[in-house]
């Protein structure tokens, strides 16, 4: 009798149909068990029910060849007629129906390094819930469990089928595993730590204010307790002997259901590294990637240089084609009887064996005769492996994560300029590149460790006792395919499929163009770096070193030059106190006489130094019916030259004293970080502005609380710090140039000083002479002769 | 002293490299033999006495009462002068300006007149500076008029308008009120080309946008043909029908004057003298200079070029009604200037100094690098253009695109938004000048701070019209090649590649001209 005979008019209930094995499974049994009856679980998702999942599942490329066969029509109708839903997950299943012949449980937590909870909850839980379910169901189904290969965990050499020998108690851990979460949320909450992440918090972020200072030290919180609880699981796994959380729970799981299966029939399958399949639905079907795609990838990317791996080690690579074939086999074979579990690994290792060695040479054998495209710029190269060792690998990896520790280290310390942020960017991806090295070489690693070889006697006893027809429609023997034809023309043109896709021209980067006319839009700017190039420091030079003789402008550039290292300290932890300190200086200066200063000689300054963008920007959202906002720490009178283009100038007041001059103090708490974003938020209630549809720019990390309270926000010329929130959150990042060739600084001549002055005087004297106003003045004649 | 005359060289096997200017760089190239190179007359002696000449000029105008008798007490006396796009370089101490004003001042003073002011007449350009104005007009006068009655005209300050009618040609006549509302009007002008002086002082250096739409258009523009003969330029006529039409509603005394060619300082003598009379000196200089400033940062070579004062010396000082005036400043100019060339060429080559009129201490931006090219040097001829209809011009310049964001922020605007719409004179003038003339930013820029008014880089394109409409091809050596084809240009790094450039419009084997300036050279095309 064949397989199809022997599953017909037989109901099977299929768990992780939404996976990888499960929607292969699903796709086989539809297309070639049309009298078998399936019950899916299936997890409904937002608004789509269960069988909306299903039915838009067969829209995938797996279905291809059914949707051909049937139609469309066609294809759902056979759904609707094999196929029931039960709505549930792993967690609760729900009602099962009674007559079940078969369960075939593919789901389960799949990642390596699941948070310890998780991986008992799904790997563990799952089953326990699904032995619950069927037993209420008063169901008696021959179970079939999908494990792996390698619950055998850290062994050497041959591993038959069988019982695993190992005495861990799976109570004791699943319910430990169950306290972690707490235990670790109550530690994340110890002072200790509190105090830890506010600190690291402020170190990066003390310039954005202390809400965004707290808001980073609880995201911090939070990512401890993960990768804590991430931690806990591997090093469990581990110290008990298993190379990860995850086989480590799918032991578990194997152990409970040796435990507790009872009268049910039990086969447990065991397949090796799933990938792509050989024949079915199409050679080279791959969905998501799986443990060997990114490897792949990389290398063919050129930046994996090395791996840990001995080059003789056998990797054991299995279709995912032969393991649904394989499960279709032990589920239609007799059930075994229920004191003697069946066992089934489905593997290559032992009766094909993948050298690694062999892997990277077909690999690169791929990549070589067919190279990833480089956009635009030829091809990449591929690296050769030098299989340096694990020890040699892993001091090149430490050494590439200092390197980035430095560089990144010094970048937050780099002026900025287009220069640096281009340096960001590149840091970024090489911190990528070492974080996914320093990831897999983990994973890999016990793996790599793990020297072993997988026995499948019983795997190919199950397959020599099927039909001749059927080992040619559901063979699983993993002889029957030559690794090299598997890798270099099934595998690997499918894994790198997306990245050969001819692409679009690059998108422009997302500018603000366009801008929609509208009322009620805010348009706020920062000013220095912004639409300035300047700083507080420089500014306040400007203004001070306008006037004054040689001597005053000598001294107050000294005393300044000492007061530097305070200032850029400040700069860095509170930019409140630096405006505090800097406009300090001005106790004593006269406002008449600096507004003059402004209007005659740093008006100049500041148009020199405004970006011609940044004014064409501003015009456009003039344009657009914006209502255009100044927000700056600068002292008010410097905004002066400006003013024209904005609806509203905030900036820092200084205060008057009863003499007329300035004492030093500012009318009021300079706006930087947090406050700015409070402001923006009330003067947009006040206005009545829609934030969401509004603007900011903003240059620094201080200003991202005020970038994130509108719809808009737009990070120009900014800091390293804010370069990365803003590529992180998809922000427009825009370059404005300043214009090229303006000096820095720049302050009027000599000879204009003395030009004013003397023009000053001229004023007095002739005001005290003659007397009369403006008009005619009285003074004809051309004074003295010295002037020549 | 014999003076040379201006002549035109052909060059042959003994020909060395010849100078060309290019930007804030030198280059010394060896041209095609065959090329003529035209070489302007060399500098004609000043006046000795130019105090004197003055005193004379004011004593005995042409066409008009002496100055001393049109002075009387409790009149209102408004001195204009020329804003400081001339003379270039500017003039070493004392600017000749200041020595007039002065004994205009003093004549005024000794009649009684105690209401003066005195009015830069820099029209749409920028409004200079206390230290700019002060080094045309000299301390003492700075000290006792600015700043309340020694100013900048603002051709924004409606208040200070006088619309004062229309020409018989329905072209508005509006300039600065006081000037306009003065019981006498003195004019002082610096002559450094044909094109400047006459009816161009008045009823455009005093006036507002409203009245120099009239002439300063693409249509006026492009036939004016040249800048450099206003009796063949549709843009000088159009100033001369409103001279006509203001004299007949103000007294004027025009003050005119006319400079030699040593427009660069004695240690740089080499820029002035021919090529194959360069002492072993002179040689040093050229081949250092060409490549120092190449070597050198753009700043220190920007001051180096912004520092030169020349040493000009004043060849004539003619006053009077501005027509009868203007005929003798016209005569005086083509004395020093005039060069006859017999036909024109295929190709006419030209090397872009550093500064023109509108980039004094400051940086000529490839919008005014044009003008400069296609505006005046391409106009530099009388009777027929250099090249003829539909052949090459082939310019030196760095065409960097680089601009003064205090000096020229609509320029910034006009080349990145205007000119990649279209490159058309006409076109954009319809679509875009009046929006960039009455722009409020602009205008609040151009009365506040130092900026070129709005519609400043429409006019520069404009000047450019008849070059444009001429050429078949224009070729920049050693252009920025993006900013270049922004303008609808081309760009070569070298002169031979350029000539490879031009061959399909003139040729393999075109004919050439190399007009060998600064100094000022107008070519009398036969």
């Amino acid at each position: 009798m064949g397989l199809r005979e022997r599953l017909a008019g037989r109901r099977v209930f299929v768990t992780g149909v939404t996976g990888f094995v499960g929607e292969a499974l699903l796709e086989r049994l539809l297309s070639e068990f049309p009298d078998t009856q399936v019950v899916a679980l299936v997890r409904p998702r937002g608004s789509h029910s269960g069988m909306a999942r299903l039915e838009r599942m067969t829209r995938k490329p797996a279905f291809a060849g059914l949707r051909e066969r049937l139609g469309r029509e066609g294809l759902a109708a056979r759904l609707a007629a094999q196929v029931r839903v039960i709505e549930g997950d792993l967690a609760s299943m729900g009602e099962l129906p009674a007559d079940l012949d078969v369960v075939i449980h593919c789901a389960g937590e799949v990642s390596f390094d699941p948070a310890i909870d998780e991986g008992f909850a799904t790997n563990l839980g799952g089953v326990q819930e699904l032995l619950r379910a069927v037993r209420a169901a008063g169901a008696r189904p021959h179970l079939v469990h999908v494990s792996t290969a390698y619950v055998a965990g850290l062994r050497s050499g041959h591993i038959a089928e069988g019982r695993l020998a190992h005495e861990v108690d799976w109570a004791a851990e699943q319910a430990s595993a169950a306290r972690a979460r707490q235990a670790a949320e109550d530690a994340s909450r110890s002072p200790e730590n509190s105090a830890r992440f506010r600190e690291q918090a402020e170190a990066e972020h003390v310039r954005a204010g202390a809400q965004t200072v707290s808001a980073q030290a609880e995201a911090a919180r939070r990512a401890w307790v993960a990768a804590r609880l991430v931690a806990a699981g591997s090093e469990r796994a581990q110290v008990l002997g298993w190379t990860d959380a995850y086989t480590f729970t799918k032991a578990l799981g194997e152990r409970y259901l040796e435990d507790s299966h009872g009268d049910l029939p039990l086969t447990i399958v065991r397949p090796s590294i799933i990938e792509s399949a050989l024949a079915k639905p199409f050679p080279g079907w791959i969905e998501g990637f799986k443990m060997a795609e990114p490897l792949i990838l990389a290398f063919g990317r050129g930046e994996l240089p090395d791996f840990p791996a001995s080059p003789d080690a056998v990797v054991d690579i299995i279709p995912v084609d032969l393991v649904v074939n394989a499960l279709l086999a032990a589920a239609a074979a007799s059930p075994p009887p229920p004191e003697r579990p069946a066992y089934y690994t489905v593997c290559s290792g032992f009766r094909n064996p993948l050298l690694f060695r062999d892997l990277y040479d077909y690999v690169r054998g791929y990549f070589l005769a067919d190279p990833l495209p480089r956009r635009g710029r030829g091809h990449i190269g591929v690296p050769e492996w030098p299989f340096a060792g694990a020890v040699a690998v892993e001091a090149k990896l430490r050494r590439g994560e200092k390197a980035v520790e430095w560089a990144n280290r010094a970048l937050a310390h780099a002026p900025r300029s287009e220069r640096v942020r281009r340096l960001a960017v590149d840091l970024e991806r090489t911190e990528g590149r070492v974080a996914f090295l320093r990831r897999y070489s983990d994973v890999y690693r016990a793996y790599t460790k793990a020297e072993l070889v997988y026995v499948d006697d019983a795997t190919a006893a199950l397959h020599a006792a099927m039909d001749p027809a059927d080992q040619v429609d559901f063979g699983f023997d993993p002889a029957c395919f030559d690794w090299r034809h598997y890798l270099q023309d099934v595998h690997c043109p499918a894994v790198t499929q997306v990245l050969r896709r001819p692409r679009d021209a690059a998108p422009a980067r997302r500018m603000a163009r366009n801008l929609t006319a509208g009322e009620g839009v805010l348009a706020v700017f920062d000013l220095d770096g912004t639409l300035v190039s300047s700083t507080v420091v420089e500014s306040y030079l400007w203004l001070r070193l306008a006037d004054g003789d040689v001597g005053e402008r000598a001294r107050e550039l000294v005393s300044l030059a000492r007061a530097l290292p305070g200032y850029l300290r400040a700069e860095r932890r509170d930019r409140g106190h630096l405006i505090r300190s800097v406009y300090g200086r001005y106790a004593g200066a006269d406002p008449v006489e600096l507004a003059r200063v402004v209007d005659e000689v740093a008006a100049d300054v500041v148009l020199r130094r405004v970006k011609p963008a940044a004014v064409r920007r501003v015009r456009e959202h003039r344009a657009a019916g914006h209502r255009t906002v100044l927000l700056t720490g600068a002292v008010d009178v410097l905004t002066r030259p400006l003013a024209p283009l904005f609806d509203e100038i905030v900036a820092t007041g200084l205060e008057v004293g009863a003499d007329g001059r300035y004492t030093g103090r500012l009318l009021s708490s300079p706006l930087v970080g947090d406050a700015r974003a409070a402001f923006v938020d009330h003067y947009a209630r006040r206005r009545g502005a829609d934030l969401s549809a509004s603007w900011a720019y903003a240059d620094s990390l201080s200003d991202l609380p005020m970038l994130r309270t509108v719809g808009n926000p737009v990070a120009v010329n900014p800091d390293v710090a804010l370069h990365k929130v803003a590529r992180g959150a998809g922000w427009p990042i825009e370059e404005w140039p300043s214009t090229p060739g303006e000096p820095r600084l720049m302050v009027a001549s000599r000879a204009e000083r003395g030009l004013f002055a003397a023009a000053a005087r001229a004023r007095v004297a002739a005001g005290g002479l003659s007397g009369s106003g403006s008009g005619g003045s009285g003074v004809v004649r051309v004074e003295g002769g010295e002037g020549r | 002293m014999q003076v040379r005359p201006g002549f035109v060289l052909e060059v042959d096997e003994r020909t060395p490299p010849l100078l060309v200017h290019q930007g804030e760089g030198l280059t010394l190239e060896r041209f095609p033999l065959g090329t003529r190179v035209v070489y302007p007359p060399e500098s004609l002696p000043g006046v000795a006495d130019v105090d004197a000449a003055i005193a004379a000029a004011l004593e005995h105008p042409f066409n008009c009462e002496p100055l001393r008798v049109l002075l009387r007490p409790g009149m209102r006396l408004t001195i204009a002068f020329d804003d400081l796009s001339i003379p270039l370089p500017r003039m070493r101490r004392p600017d000749v300006r200041q020595r007039i004003i002065e004994q205009v001042l003093t004549l005024a003073a000794a009649a009684g007149v105690d209401d003066v002011q005195l009015i830069a007449a820099n029209a749409l350009h920028r409004r200079m500076t206390a230290a700019e104005i002060e080094h045309i007009v000299g301390e003492r006068v700075f000290r006792s008029f600015w700043p309340d009655n020694l100013y900048n005209h603002d051709a924004e300050d409606r208040d200070n308008l006088l619309h004062i009618g229309v020409t018989d040609h329905g072209e508005d006549v509006e300039i600065n009120r006081r000037a306009a509302e003065s019981d006498l009007l003195v004019y002082v002008n610096v002559n450094l080309v044909a094109m400047d002086g006459g009816h161009k002082s008045v009823p455009i250096g005093l006036a507002s946008y409203n009245s120099l739409r009239h002439h300063h258009n693409s249509h006026t523009m492009l036939r004016s043909r040249s800048f450099m003969d206003h009796t063949r330029s549709e843009m000088h006529s159009s100033a001369w029908r409103m001279g006509r039409f203001l004299a007949d509603h103000l007294k004027i005394f025009h003050v005119e004057t006319t400079l030699n060619n040593a427009c660069f300082p004695d240690r740089y003598s080499f820029l002035t003298r021919r090529e194959w009379e360069w002492s072993v000196k002179d040689q040093a200089m050229a081949y250092g200079m060409s490549r120092g400033l190449a070597a050198m940062p753009t700043r220190p070579r920007r001051k180096i070029f912004h520092d030169l004062l020349a040493d000009y010396q004043v060849t004539g000082v003619f006053a009077g009604e501005t027509e009868a005036t203007h005929d003798q400043t016209i005569a005086s100019v083509h004395r020093q200037q005039l060069v006859e060339v017999d036909g024109q060429s295929d190709v006419l080559v030209v090397g872009l100094p550093y500064v023109g009129p509108y980039n004094v201490n400051s940086v000529m931006n490839p919008i005014l690098a044009t003008c400069m090219g296609l505006g005046y040097f391409f106009n530099m001829y009388r009777g027929r253009p250099l090249v003829r209809h539909q052949g090459a011009m082939i310019l030196y310049h760095p065409v960097t695109p680089e601009f003064s964001q205090l000096h020229h922020p609509s320029y910034v605007d006009f080349f990145s938004e205007v000119l990649a719409e279209s490159t058309d004179p006409a076109t954009i003038e319809a679509k875009f000048e009046k929006q960039y003339a009455t722009d409020p930013w602009y205008v609040h820029l151009y009365r506040t701070s130092h900026a070129y008014h709005g519609v400043h880089p429409f006019y520069m394109w404009y000047w450019a019209a008849h070059g444009m409409d001429h050429l078949g091809d224009v070729v920049w050596v050693g252009g920025d090649r993006a900013a270049c084809a922004r303008m609808g240009f081309r760009a070569a790094s070298t002169f031979a590649d350029a000539l490879e450039m031009v061959s399909g419009t003139v040729g393999r084997d075109p004919s050439i001209t190399y007009l060998h300036s600064p100094p000022h050279a107008i070519a009398d095309v036969r």
